[in-house]
């Protein structure tokens, strides 16, 4: 469904992505892990439109998206989420939400009806009693259910999720995991994430893709993965490879 | 009981008669000199809430939202002494006057809102200059001499009452534009783009298109006010309609009522428009604008989003 082939991005003399080739298929939660600097927001960034990339293509469904504007690509069905989580700071948890279901793929062009979805939404990612605070009242974990919210009131097909889990403590990862297969088994989207937490990775991706500076080094089962020489190289140094 | 229904319907009520009130205001041998205020008032509240669907919803500060007023006041000024206009077709001449400035917004945003912030305030200032260097310097336009416009062939205190209404009408349509953009998708998108133009644009937004639709809007009831302006005064100058006090005065007075809802602009017009008329006749001018800076400076630091927001919490009312 997502497809990128040969994917560069430079930014002046540093090559954030090099030659990178991914496909992320319906229905899958597909892992991206790598160490910082390795490349994965740029990833992300590059698919959302955010930033253009030198060469190399991206296809979504079949449709080439490559240098199209960021609003574009949202509304054909590629949501996500900031790293740094990015709410709007002055409007209330709803109004964050209500605005995306406006502008989304769901044709709701009514203020009220659009705020009754929201609704649903953020009872969904287990905000609904804090639907008339201001984000600046959440704690992170609820300031990344509200960007997950916040994507999916778009009603994306794929969802580009990163690092929704880091800061978390070890129950707040649970709740995290349930809600990522309810994503994807509820809302029927799709789900391609950025994460540095192994245990959110083992317990959800069915596939995981590794990048270190700029290249993609492993792709396949998460277990293989997690275990691939390159892989344990790029975290943890040649020495630990080795054993 | 007093429902929420019942409540609104009073509302609507009152505004009827407040506005019926003003209507038969400048038929009522009132001196002229309250007429013109209320005139006046009238202006700012236009400019202060059009300039707010652009620097209030979407947080870009135009600086040089006199051009677009001046733009009307030239604009309409040509169409009299090109077609030899009545006053009695005021209204249908302003509205050519609105379409001018709104298409230059366009022209001006295209590039201009690519900027953000600070460069999007500075730029738009040199617009202004720009605008007003230019007109100066055509002789079509009347160049450094100014403009006259055609003598009218009917009463003082007619005509007068004519420019009065239809200001009022503009100005009624303005505070519209902002009522329905305080509660629309179009109002909602321009918050959005206001608090993170790239997290608006992954949910969707088409942000460049929208920022124009909203800086043609904001262009274009100030140039209609222009063009009333302009018959009014029946002679221009680009000293009086290119005049950059009327730029900061407008952003102050938004600021000031509380830029990013409809009630605020115009509360802030009304207000600052009252205070400055009423200081500058009854003491001096000087002292007008000396009490203005430091009213400024205290909004800034007591209520930096505005009075409305100001009260409302004081009443213990939840912002938004």
């Amino acid at each position: 469904m997502l497809k990128g082939t040969n994917i560069t991005k430079c930014f002046g003399g540093l090559t954030a992505l090099s030659e990178v080739n991914f496909e992320v298929s319906q229905g899958e939660i597909v892992g991206l892990i790598g160490p910082n600097g390795s490349g994965k927001t740029t990833l992300f960034n590059v698919i959302s439109g955010l930033h253009k990339n030198d060469s190399g293509e991206i296809t979504f469904e079949g449709q080439r998206i490559t240098g199209l504007p960021p609003h574009k690509i949202a509304r054909l069905g590629i949501g996500r989420t900031f790293q740094i989580v990015r709410p709007l700071m002055d409007l209330d948890l709803i109004q964050n939400v209500a605005i995306a279901v406006l502008y989304g793929r769901e044709e709701i062009n009514t203020p009220r009806l659009a705020r009754d979805r929201a609704e649903e939404i953020l009872n969904f990612t287990g905000l609904a009693s804090k639907a008339d605070h201001l984000p600046g009242e959440l704690a992170l974990e609820d300031r990344k259910r509200l960007e997950v919210a916040r994507a999916l009131a778009c009603r994306p097909e794929i969802i580009l999720l990163d690092e929704v889990f880091s800061g978390l403590n070890r129950k707040e990862i649970e709740g995290a995991i349930h809600l990522t297969f309810r994503i994807r088994d509820e809302y029927g989207v799709t789900v391609f994430m950025i994460e540095h937490v192994m245990k959110a990775i083992m317990g959800t991706c069915s596939r995981v893709m590794a990048l270190h500076n700029g290249v993609k080094i492993a792709d396949g089962d998460p277990e293989d993965v997690a275990n691939n020489p390159e892989v344990i190289k790029a975290y943890l140094g040649a020495a630990y490879a080795e054993r | 009981m007093v429902t929420p229904d019942s409540k609104s319907r009073r509302l609507v009520f009152w505004v009827l008669v407040l506005f019926i009130a003003l209507a038969v205001f400048p038929w009522l041998g009132i001196p002229v000199y309250f007429v013109s205020l209320l005139f006046t008032v009238f202006l700012y509240v236009i400019l202060a809430t059009s300039w707010n669907i652009i620097g209030g919803f979407a947080g870009y500060l135009s600086f040089g939202h006199v051009a677009f007023f001046g733009i009307g006041a030239y604009t309409t000024a040509m169409m009299i002494n090109g077609f030899d206009l009545s006053p009695l077709l005021t209204i249908v001449s302003s509205i050519p006057a609105g379409v001018v400035s709104a298409l230059i917004a366009v022209i001006v945003g295209y590039p201009c809102l690519k900027l953000r912030g600070p460069y999007f305030a500075v730029i738009t200032l040199c617009f202004a200059f720009v605008v007003d260097l230019g007109v100066k310097n055509l002789d079509i336009l009347g160049g450094p001499e100014g403009l006259w416009l055609k003598s009218m062939d009917l009463p003082i205190d007619i005509i007068r009452a004519i420019f009065f209404e239809v200001m009022m009408l503009i100005m009624i349509f303005s505070i519209a534009l902002g009522i329905w953009t305080s509660n629309s998708k179009f109002g909602a998108g321009l918050r959005a783009i206001k608090e993170d133009e790239e997290v608006a644009q992954t949910i969707a937004i088409n942000a460049p298109k929208l920022k124009i639709e909203a800086f043609a809007l904001s262009a274009f009831f100030p140039g209609m006010a222009g063009g009333v302006y302009a018959y009014y005064l029946t002679y221009i100058h680009t000293d009086i309609v290119f005049d950059m006090m009327i730029s900061i005065l407008i952003v102050l007075m938004a600021l000031f009522g509380g830029g990013g809802t409809w009630l605020g602009p115009v509360i802030g017009a009304v207000v600052l428009t009252l205070i400055n008329e009423g200081l500058s006749t009854f003491v001096r001018a000087e002292f007008a604008r000396i009490v203005y800076g430091c009213l400024f400076i205290g909004v800034i630091i007591f209520m930096p989003n505005g009075i409305i927001e100001f009260f409302k919490r004081a009443k213990g009312v939840p912002p938004g």
